[in-house]
């Protein structure tokens, strides 16, 4: 069984800052991690911390993002938690598929995204905060 | 990441990306692939070396397809089978956009 692996990151309201989620998961992933796994974190979290600097303001003061990675043997955990208005992803409806080009409809598949690429999918809130955390399981034969 | 413009025999013209397509690979090319899509009317973009592909990068895909689209053009997606085609078919693009795994099956796509 593999130690206890955690890794935190704070993030500002900029959407600089998913260059630098990036290198962050980038980096928390280079051992140990499946590429399908290490894509997969990479994904839903670029989707749900692009969301909330973008649509997530805060009633008080700046817009503050916490991200945080555990790996638990085979389990990887990311949570995010921000002090943005309430908004819980888990609920969104399912994008509608469209019938052609021309009715297609721009945006929205963020959530759909994340929803397919994670193992599992939480939202609560809790003292004015929103926390969403994401499980991926990797199949021990495909770790790195 | 960075995008070059390959002109094809029949008129037609390959945009390859390279890198990750996430939000802020998206925010560089938007501009020049939006030029490109209301420029040219039959397009291949190749997706082979683009490594990671996010919502942000979908959408540019699919405004540039309506926009070939509208003006009677075709935009097709070449892209090996990979983590980037999971996505493309995770969001549905696979149903709106056509994707080959191949340079040759694109090119054929657009002969006619």
């Amino acid at each position: 069984m593999s130690p206890l692996q955690l890794s935190r990151l704070l993030l500002r309201k900029d959407v600089a800052e998913l260059e630098r989620l990036a290198g962050w998961i980038e980096g928390f992933t280079r051992q140990g991690t499946s590429p399908d796994v290490s894509f997969a974190v990479q994904l839903c979290l670029e989707e749900a911390v692009a969301n909330i600097i973008m649509y997530g303001g805060a009633k008080d003061g700046p817009l503050e993002i916490a991200v945080e990675l555990e790996r638990n043997g085979t389990t990887l955990v990311a949570r995010i938690e921000d002090n943005g208005r309430q908004f819980d992803p888990t609920r969104a409806p399912p994008p509608a598929p469209a019938a052609s080009l021309e009715e297609a409809k721009v945006g929205d598949l963020g959530i759909h995204l994340m929803r397919s690429f994670a193992s599992g999918m939480d939202y609560e809130r809790c003292d004015g905060r929103n926390r969403l955390t994401f499980r991926f399981f990797e199949p021990p034969e495909q770790r790195r | 990441m960075d995008m070059s413009v390959d002109d094809l025999a029949g008129g037609i013209t390959k945009v390859v990306l390279r890198g990750r397509f996430d939000t802020t690979g998206a925010v560089v090319v938007e501009l020049p692939f939006n030029k490109l899509v209301t420029e040219k009317r039959k397009i291949i973009v190749d997706l082979s070396a683009v490594n990671f592909l996010a919502s942000y990068g979908i959408r540019v895909l699919l405004v540039g397809a309506k926009i070939v689209n509208g003006k009677g053009g075709s935009l097709v997606i070449l892209c090996p089978d990979n983590n980037v085609a999971k996505v493309l078919k995770t969001a549905g693009m696979d149903a709106l956009i056509p994707i080959h795994q191949t340079e040759a099956a694109a090119m054929a796509a657009l002969a006619s």
